[in-house]
């Protein structure tokens, strides 16, 4: 073996003894990067989350009085008013009973939600018309409630974090608010593939969500008139507008009130049946 | 006693200047009438104003026309129908009352019954215009209790349209079921309890005074009576019908029904019912053709029959994935049928006579089952099928239904642009007899109070049959409502 070619062999050996150490300079650079960067935004996407989670639970006691109107693209417009009452229940189940109040076609029209867990719940709805309790698939928590923007899901309480992935992608703020930018995706397929979400950071509210279906925003929602509630940050005015129909829905809050302590006799199906009274 | 305003004098039918005048052969107030339909509408019109914090007032107004495919077929003249809802505010005690009322196009004028409300002692009720209480009731609440007094209408059991259990309420059938169900039903002044503890629920239902179902005249639209077709091509007849002599108004004779609910992942009910079967058959007397001047008076031969049964019977409902299923069964004692029509004993050329006819009832217990799926396709687009079953243990071959009569249902109902339009598809068939009935409706809804619909629905099968009865009732109906 000639000298350049012990030469050769000598830097060939020390090429394949570096590579290692070049790797691993590698990993500890992006480590460092991804450091900086989980860093620069003091929290991950699961723990706003686990703050957004703990205002929502503080919300679920409740009586709520709300109007809703929807607005059509070519300008009509359609009002519907409703009482919504929560109640908590340890260690994280739920109920909610809604009840329309107007228009008359919908007056004591109501849906009941009975959440065991964040997770696993059950649907029923009642219409005087055919005087009798429907069990509805939970599926059907992503559609549109009774004609309007909004949907079964957003009248229950906070989802189940474990259910979903969180990343946050940027902070801004929205509405003079600071806000983290939250992309949050259903672990298991849903109408809404996945969620941009703007937080405040100071509330923990939502003040802005944008619906996604794959690449393309289906509806967006947006938080406004936040007031301090016996404590708990409320958002008084709603808007949803479907991004492909152009159907646009306003909710007021008229009415809230907190720490309600309802008794469980106003979640049953007998109180479905007769409009909460 | 009321009598027949036809047998009236026509000076005593009608009134001027507000002045009573009464039909010496009924004692029938007429004038008072106009009067009472008058405040009754002035009371609709008013009824907005008085809503406020002591009652919850609600109210509809509902225009209705008919076009008849068919141009044989009896015809029918547009109805208008009113209907207010007052509620007293929640409290241990409360006052419910559900007034309906109008001009009733299906009645064939004149009218045959000139009282004003209807009432619970006939089964021909043809009269225009009507009021009704649909519900008007008195309750009393407590923590896990609650009585109600008054006409009441309930809705036990889980299936659409025909549901097994659902006994309690006799319906109308002078629309045959072009209503909806809880529209179909007589309110029946009755007690009711309902007891609630955790997921257990108790019902339990006393109608003291029996309540018959109502038909529609002989020669009116929805008579759906196919024997007596031959006997209206009789040039001038007139169908008299038959009111029968209803079960004497005694406790024994009254209803009583109850009810066991469990809530769960899987909720049921087990249902017990005593009492007359609210579903129509009919008994066979004579035929009389006696022609008169000017006219051919017809007594068809047939009186509505009353029967008592006892019915136990369960209904359970779950939800699996996108379906929301509902069951329902019941085994009933002494069920009554008819035999089929051509065995009645009818003459086959009727002329001036009394013809008596063949006894046409005969006693069997049934089973009837059914299963149903609600199954969201997508959002807005949600199909219910339904199929039931009745099964008639002890079946002479002179009974016009097979010993397994089968319904199969199916409603497709779509909703458009949020809800702002709603369209329905509805499907009904039987196998055993190749009827079957074909609906479909679409409803736009303008504002917060005023919609308009359009329905078409069309009848096919042979005379006797469930829906062929009505095959030549083929019609497009339009309807404008008001509500507030």
């Amino acid at each position: 073996m000639n000298e350049a070619g012990k030469g050769q062999r000598a830097e060939g050996k020390r090429y394949r003894q570096l590579t290692p150490e070049i790797l691993w300079a590698g990993c500890m650079v992006l480590f460092s990067f991804f450091a900086i960067t989980i860093s620069a935004h003091a929290m991950s996407g699961r723990e706003v989350y686990g703050k957004v989670h703990e205002v929502r639970s503080k919300m679920l006691d409740r009586k709520t009085e709300v109007t809703m109107v929807l607005f059509d693209k070519g300008g009509g417009k359609r009002t519907r008013t409703l009482v919504e009452y929560g109640k908590k229940a340890e260690p994280e189940a739920y109920k909610v009973l809604v009840v329309f109040k107007s228009p008359p076609d919908l007056k004591d029209v109501g849906f009941l939600m009975f959440a065991h867990t964040f997770a696993d719940r059950d649907l029923w709805a009642y219409f005087p018309e055919y005087k009798r309790v429907r069990r509805i698939p939970t599926t059907s928590q992503d559609d549109s409630f009774f004609g309007s923007d909004f949907t079964y899901d957003d009248f229950g309480g906070p989802p189940n974090l474990d259910d979903y992935k969180f990343s946050i992608l940027k902070e801004e703020s929205f509405d003079g608010r600071a806000c983290y930018v939250v992309e949050v995706t259903p672990k298991i397929r849903r109408k809404y593939t996945r969620y941009i979400v703007w937080v405040a950071k100071d509330l923990w509210v939502h003040l802005k969500i944008d619906y996604y279906q794959d690449k393309e925003i289906y509806r967006t929602g947006v938080f406004r008139n936040i007031k301090i509630i016996e404590g708990i940050p409320t958002p008084l005015f709603l808007t949803v507008e479907n991004r492909k129909t152009g159907h646009r829905t306003e909710l007021t809050i008229e009415s809230i009130k907190y720490h309600t302590h309802f008794t469980d006799d106003l979640f049953t199906q007998r109180s479905l049946e007769r409009a909460g009274k | 006693m009321r009598g027949d305003p036809r047998d009236c004098p026509d000076d005593m039918r009608t009134c001027d200047d507000g002045k009573q005048k009464v039909c010496p052969y009924g004692k029938i107030v007429i004038c008072m009438k106009k009067q009472l339909v008058t405040v009754i509408l002035l009371l609709f019109s008013s009824s907005a104003c008085l809503a406020g914090d002591f009652l919850s007032i609600s109210g509809r107004l509902d225009l209705l026309g008919v076009v008849a495919l068919e141009s044989d077929s009896i015809m029918e003249d547009p109805s208008f129908t009113g209907r207010l809802k007052i509620d007293t505010p929640p409290s241990k005690w409360s006052l419910h009352s559900w007034l309906e009322g109008g001009w009733d196009g299906s009645v064939k004028l004149p009218a045959k019954d000139h009282s004003l409300l209807k009432l619970y002692d006939e089964v021909y009720q043809s009269n225009t215009p009507w009021l009704e209480f649909k519900e008007f009731y008195l309750s009393f609440s407590a923590k896990d209790l609650e009585l109600r007094a008054g006409v009441q209408r309930y809705s036990w059991g889980r299936l659409d349209e025909y549901p097994i259990n659902d006994l309690l309420n006799p319906w109308d059938y002078t629309r045959f079921i072009l209503r909806t169900l809880e529209d179909r039903k007589i309110g029946a002044p009755s007690l009711s309890a309902n007891l609630n503890k955790d997921n257990w629920s108790l019902d339990a239902v006393w109608i003291p005074r029996f309540v018959p179902y109502r038909l529609a005249m002989p020669d009116e639209r929805w008579s759906g009576v196919p024997g007596i077709s031959a006997l209206l091509h009789i040039p001038n007849a007139e169908v008299i019908p038959d009111e029968p002599n209803l079960p004497s108004r005694t406790f024994n004779n009254g209803v009583f029904g109850l009810r066991v609910r469990h809530a769960g992942e899987i909720e049921w009910a087990l249902n017990f019912f005593h009492g007359y079967d609210p579903r129509p058959v009919v008994k066979t007397t004579s035929l009389v053709i006696n022609p008169q001047p000017g006219k051919v008076l017809v007594d068809a031969g047939y009186v509505p029959d009353f029967h008592k049964m006892t019915s136990i019977g369960m209904d359970a409902a779950a939800v699996k994935g996108d379906c929301s299923l509902r069951a329902e069964t019941a085994y009933s004692f002494n069920r009554w049928f008819n035999t089929r029509q051509e065995l009645w004993g009818y003459p086959p050329s009727p002329g001036p006579g009394v013809f008596p006819l063949n006894p046409n009832e005969h006693k069997s217990d049934t089973l009837d089952y059914g299963v149903a799926a609600d199954y969201r396709i997508i959002e807005d687009v949600l199909l219910t099928m339904q199929a039931q079953q009745t099964v008639v243990i002890h079946r002479p071959d002179t009974l016009y239904v097979r010993q397994f009569e089968t319904l199969l249902w199916a409603n497709l109902k779509v909703f458009w642009m949020n809800q702002k339009v709603e369209t329905n598809l509805n499907l009904a068939y039987n196998p055993e007899h190749g009827d079957g009935m074909a609906k479909a409706n679409a409803w736009y809804i303008f504002t917060d109070s005023w919609k308009a619909g359009l329905m078409m629905v069309v009848f096919t099968g042979p005379p006797q049959s469930m829906f062929g009865r009505f095959s030549k009732n083929d019609q497009v109906e339009a309807e404008l409502v008001y509500s507030w």
